[in-house]
């Protein structure tokens, strides 16, 4: 991982991301269907401000090499499959659910936070960012609460 | 002071800064029609090659699904009309140097064909679903056989398609070309719009569709060698439309400097990551990548390669529609 961070600082002049790709194809799919609302909303507008589209930016193009890579990795060693990966006691329409909800929350929080494990940590770390290890202690810490809450989607009750 | 009031060209709907007349429902009818001819295309060539007890899904099953693709596709095409009752004056009449009415008769007459096709096996498609445990369309296939058995002119229709089902299946494989053809040609008649107007254009439509046809046969049959002869001619299909789309660019970087400017579109403008990433990256090179490692001994879920392709067929053709109309004679 940290040859990949001082690869992508030098290829591409920014660190590593994953939330921020998925917030630029939002925005791009909100100034498709509206690019009068994404001008005037405050959140959206300094990414279509150039006139330039939203999701031209390293971090859409770094997720899509990563769903390619991640498809021919799995292809070559034969772990290609269609699969929910869940606890065997829960239903996959729960697990469904559950991560859609996770998601969810997920998107909200790195946005409130800037960035997430690999935005604000990673590549924030990478640089000596102090956001980056408060990043860090936030993300483990709260990540060890909220595991001992869940962990009955895991592991089950004997 | 006097008010005045100008009007120009300008002000009509759908003309300026470029023609926007085509969009989402013309993009679909041309993926639609490409993918029932490249069903059709197999299904007619391996039921020719005597292949139709090897290949049921192909020559049997598959065929099914083309009379509805085509009669969508058609829906969409009167959708877009301004004036949908005069599409019944294109039957009045042939004129041979006309695409659309090429067109026109072809569709009309695929749609015919493509419904007696499956019709005449009714009992055998019956058998292949309950051999899968399909009971649930037992109603529709007992109708479409009492429809046969109990009137008398579809009764006498099925039975001269089944009796001349070759000479039929002739016409339905030449008509098929025409159809997977136009899709192209119907784009490259414009002579205004310079990144339509290439004669690579018609054949690239044809590849690209029988591609997705070979993929739609891929994904749904459940015979294993079937999906391994169609994923191995899916393969080369790509390589040949990747070839055609290469020859098409070096073409227009060769032209005048309208066709530059075509070009240009995918050469830095506004399509070219969406083209070259998407469509080129994940709608040609994965699926061809994943196929290769199937025949390798890989184990690759059908599904996935055959649904980048059919997705990478619909971006083509969207992105062909859009990007035709923006690219004009300079000014």
């Amino acid at each position: 991982m940290g040859l990949l961070i001082i690869a992508a600082y030098y290829f591409a002049g920014e660190g590593l991301g994953s939330s921020g790709g998925y917030r630029d194809v939002a925005i791009g799919v909100i100034n498709g269907v509206s690019p009068e609302y994404a001008q005037a909303n405050p959140y959206t507008a300094p990414h279509v401000a150039d006139g330039h589209s939203p999701t031209n930016t390293w971090l859409v193009f770094e997720l899509l090499g990563v769903i390619f890579g991640a498809i021919l990795s799995a292809a070559l060693y034969g772990r290609l499959k269609f699969v929910v990966g869940k606890a065997p006691h829960i239903t996959n329409k729960k697990r469904l659910y559950l991560a859609l909800l996770g998601g969810i929350l997920w998107g909200i929080g790195t946005q409130l936070g800037r960035g997430c494990t690999s935005g604000l940590v990673l590549s924030g770390m990478a640089v000596n960012s102090l956001s980056g290890y408060i990043g860090l202690v936030a993300i483990f810490g709260f990540g060890f609460i909220f595991a001992y809450i869940f962990k009955s989607l895991w592991i089950k009750k004997n | 002071m006097e008010e005045r009031l100008f009007q120009t060209a300008r002000d009509i709907h759908g003309l300026y800064p470029h023609v926007h007349i085509w969009g989402f429902p013309i993009a679909t009818y041309l993926f639609l029609g490409g993918l029932a001819a490249g069903i059709l295309l197999f299904a007619t060539l391996y039921y020719l090659k005597g292949k139709e007890d090897n290949m049921p899904f192909t020559v049997k099953i598959a065929p099914i699904f083309t009379f509805w693709f085509v009669i969508i596709g058609l829906m969409l095409l009167v959708y877009d009309l301004h004036h949908p009752k005069y599409v019944l004056e294109l039957f009045t009449t042939f004129r041979i140097e006309s695409p659309m009415s090429w067109g026109a008769w072809t569709l009309a007459a695929v749609s015919v064909l493509s419904l007696l096709w499956p019709l005449s096996y009714i009992d055998d498609i019956e058998a292949y679903l309950h051999e899968r445990g399909w009971y649930k369309l037992d109603a529709i296939t007992k109708f479409l056989r009492d429809l046969e058995h109990k009137w008398l002119i579809p009764h006498f229709i099925i039975m001269m398609f089944r009796k001349y089902r070759r000479f039929f299946a002739w016409i339905l494989l030449f008509l098929s070309i025409i159809l997977g053809i136009y899709t192209g040609i119907l784009l490259s008649a414009f002579n205004a719009h310079p990144l339509w107007n290439n004669s690579i254009l018609g054949p690239l439509f044809l590849t690209s569709g029988v591609s997705t046809g070979s993929a739609f046969v891929m994904w749904l049959s459940n015979n294993k060698k079937e999906r391994k002869l169609m994923s191995t001619i899916d393969m080369a299909l790509i390589a040949t439309e990747l070839f055609f789309i290469i020859h098409m660019i070096m073409g227009m970087q060769a032209g005048p400097e309208a066709y530059k400017q075509a070009a240009h579109l995918f050469l830095g403008g506004e399509f070219t990551v969406i083209f070259w990433v998407i469509f080129v990256g994940f709608g040609l090179v994965l699926p061809f990548i994943l196929e290769a490692l199937e025949l390798k001994g890989k184990h690759i879920p059908p599904a996935l390669p055959a649904i980048l392709v059919l997705v990478g067929g619909f971006l083509f053709r969207i992105i062909m529609v859009a990007a035709g109309q923006m690219s004009e004679y300079p000014f």
